[in-house]
């Protein structure tokens, strides 16, 4: 079992608040991943789940039980260090080994615990050598590897992924959703790369300034955000945001003018909206056709980026900002004016308090 | 079009004053630098740039070794090389000459086996207690304190005294109308006259030697522990370790090449104990806290019958002592560091 639910977790450091009201239910062998900006108060979230630090109100449980008093050691959690955390001078096997040496579990058992960790996570020929003398991969396997032989209830992984290189990276993400298969465990997971977060997670927590934007699957936060931050957040490159106003509003459908004076037409059914309501219109860069009907925005090619498979379009639609990323390869180059169309593009519309306008 | 070249600010042109005596003087020596470089080529440069320092360690280091040594080899109370007569090992022959070598009592120079006697056993003790208290302290100081910096500062500030005025305080404290006596006085305790019991001062050279470095090595070891990543702690909560191993299995091997430099430097530090010691007992009561600084300057400088080939030949030894210790030293550092290798 590995249920965890949190229930108004606060934390304060002095007179800062790091975390507010968190309420979070993270059901067993669910894979979650807490994703935010540096210093929204994700690893301390998952500190506090560790018992690395106190919650300063609110109720932590595990499988039911209120763990807020219990130490980190007895919470039958492993946590995986984005610095690793091994210790120097000793070697793999030892590192291993330490955790459990404390409990006096049998000899036997220690060495079966580490071998089958060891076969898993293929290190078995680095038992004898130290931290020191493997790659970075290699003592990632292994850090994983000292919270496997705890065979814990949840795991807790503070940014593994993150001192690795990027090729690295994305065969490591592979194999770790490859043992959460094989593992079915609950893994708690804390990145700031939105990547990660997408392909590994069952659902997401997005974290901003010690609160909880939005909770839900990838797919979700993706295609409908709830507020524009996550919207900005989820997805790369980042949505653009444009500023309208909604000019009419009849047959299912907003009418929405840009700035520059462009109209968008938004299927819309519900009633939150009236006409001369101000705007930001979401679009993703990869919804953004280069077409020129009717409606299509008329833009200045800034930069031009040419990945081959796709082209990265920069441009500019009067002063503001926009991006597209259409597939193959374009003759276009800055300085030139093009069409971009959003017909058929799922607009995303979000209100004055940047909240997803229901009903778009 | 180009940008106009913004105009120097205030600080620039401050900056560009303060450099220009040393544009000068880069100028005025690259001329004579250029000649010596085609004379010496380019690999002799690094001897050029050597010689300097070298030349000051050869005449202040390397040849008072070796003319302490000529001495150790010479006869006689006059101080001159030159007036002094050969007299070969003779020095050494006098200072091993006993007739029980058991009993220092027995030799010839019984003076200076009693302080190499004391200054054994004072090494001993002080290494020992010094490596435990700074130990201790310098743990207690990597906790969250209140007012950590406050202590740091209290147990550093004894490094900074002069050994002499260590000395001082320390007799003002301790003699027989000082300030301990008056302290235990007001508990009704009877005055002691600490510093002629020949127990109590050879305590008091451990204790006053203690008090003066010991901030010093607590340092060394305070900036060992602050370089042991925290996470590593976080590690062994999250694994229920037990306060006892993580200090045995984590803190003290992560330790160890900090206080293997804390060994080796107080033990040459112990050996060559004097100044305090000499301003605060003078050696005595009696023999009792005579080390072998002390013996050796006694001997060579300020005994009526000054002999400073004996005091040079006595130096040669105790250096021959501390060569074996940094020797010891350097092998047990290039065996750890082999076995972090490995």
């Amino acid at each position: 079992m590995g249920e965890i639910t949190l229930t108004k977790i606060k934390k304060s450091f002095g007179a800062v608040d790091v975390l507010k009201d968190i309420d979070l239910e993270i059901k067993d062998g669910e894979f979650i991943v807490f994703v935010g900006p540096s210093g929204c108060g994700k690893s301390t979230l998952l500190r506090t789940i560790a018992g690395l630090e106190k919650v300063s109100s609110g109720e932590i449980e595990i499988d039911g039980k209120r763990v807020n008093e219990v130490s980190a050691a007895d919470r039958g959690l492993a946590m995986v260090f984005q610095s690793y955390a091994l210790y120097p001078h000793m070697s793999v096997r030892q590192n291993l080994a330490f955790g459990l040496e404390n409990s006096n579990m049998p000899k036997t058992e220690v060495a079966e615990r580490i071998l089958e960790a060891a076969r898993m996570l293929e290190i078995e020929p680095y038992l004898e050598r130290r931290p020191g003398q493997l790659s970075g991969g290699q003592r990632q396997r292994v850090a994983i590897g000292r919270a496997i032989v705890r065979r814990p209830t949840a795991f807790l992984l503070d940014e593994p992924l993150s001192n690795l290189d990027a090729e690295l990276r994305v065969s490591t993400r592979a194999e770790l959703a490859a043992l959460h298969g094989r593992l079915g465990s609950t893994m708690i997971y804390v990145t700031h790369d939105q990547v990660e977060a997408m392909t590994l997670a069952h659902r997401i927590v997005v974290m901003r300034a010690g609160k909880i934007e939005q909770v839900g699957t990838p797919l979700d936060l993706y295609n409908t955000p709830a507020n524009r931050f996550v919207a900005g957040f989820i997805g790369a490159p980042h949505m653009n945001f444009l500023a309208g106003e909604v000019t009419e509003l009849q047959n299912g459908a907003a009418t929405l003018a840009t700035s520059g004076g462009h109209r968008l037409l938004v299927p819309f059914s519900g009633h939150s909206l009236s006409v001369g309501d101000k705007l930001t219109i979401g679009i993703r860069p990869q919804h953004i056709t280069l077409a020129n009907d009717p409606g299509s925005l008329k833009v200045k090619v800034r930069l031009v980026e040419a990945l081959g498979s796709e082209t990265v379009i920069h441009a500019d639609l009067n002063g503001e900002k926009l991006l597209a990323v259409v597939p193959g390869q374009k003759l276009i180059s800055p300085g030139d004016e093009a069409h971009f169309s959003v017909a058929g593009a799922p607009l995303h519309l979000f209100d004055r308090n940047g909240l997803r306008v229901k009903g778009c | 079009m180009t940008a106009p070249t913004p105009s120097p600010t205030l600080t620039e042109r401050l900056g560009s004053l303060l450099m220009a005596p040393v544009h000068l003087l880069m100028r005025a020596i690259d001329i004579p630098l250029r000649a010596v470089q085609k004379a010496a080529g380019i690999g002799g440069m690094a001897t050029v740039f050597l010689a300097p320092n070298m030349l000051i360690f050869g005449i202040f280091v390397l040849l008072p070794l070796v003319i302490n040594f000529v001495y150790s080899m010479t006869g006689g109370t006059a101080f001159f090389l030159t007036e002094r007569q050969f007299v070969g090992a003779d020095q050494y022959a006098r200072l091993f000459q006993c007739a029980n070598y058991l009993d220092p009592m027995s030799c010839q120079e019984d003076a200076f086996w009693t302080a190499v006697g004391n200054t054994f056993w004072f090494v001993v003790l002080q290494v020992s207690l010094m490596i435990l208290t700074a130990l201790i302290t310098a743990l207690i100081l990597n906790r969250d304190l209140a007012a950590r910096s406050f202590w740091r500062a209290v147990f550093f500030f004894p490094v900074l005294l002069s050994p002499v005025v260590v000395g001082l305080i320390w007799k003002w404290i301790l003699q027989r109308q000082g300030l301990l006596n008056f302290g235990l006085y007001q508990f009704g305790v009877e005055p002691y006259t600490w510093l002629t019991d020949r127990n109590w001062t050879f305590v008091a050279t451990i204790g006053v030697s203690l008090w003066a470095h010991m901030g010093f090595y607590a340092l060394i070891l305070l900036a060992g522990l602050q370089a042991i990543p925290k996470d590593l702690y976080e590690a062994a909560e999250m694994d229920g370790t037990k306060p006892a191993r993580v200090f045995w299995r984590i803190t003290l091997p992560l330790l160890m090449p900090n206080l293997l430099v804390v060994v080796v430097l107080a033990l040459i530090r112990a050996v060559q104990i004097f100044d305090e010691v000499y301003v605060l007992t003078g050696g005595g009561p009696g023999t009792s806290t005579l080390y072998l600084t002390q013996y050796i300057y006694e001997t060579g400088f300020a005994s009526a019958l000054r002999n400073p080939g004996l005091a040079a030949a006595a130096s040669i030894l105790m250096g021959l002592v501390l060569v074996v210790l940094t020797l010891i030293q350097l092998g047990i550092g290039q065996r750890g560091e082999k076995k972090g290798k490995r």
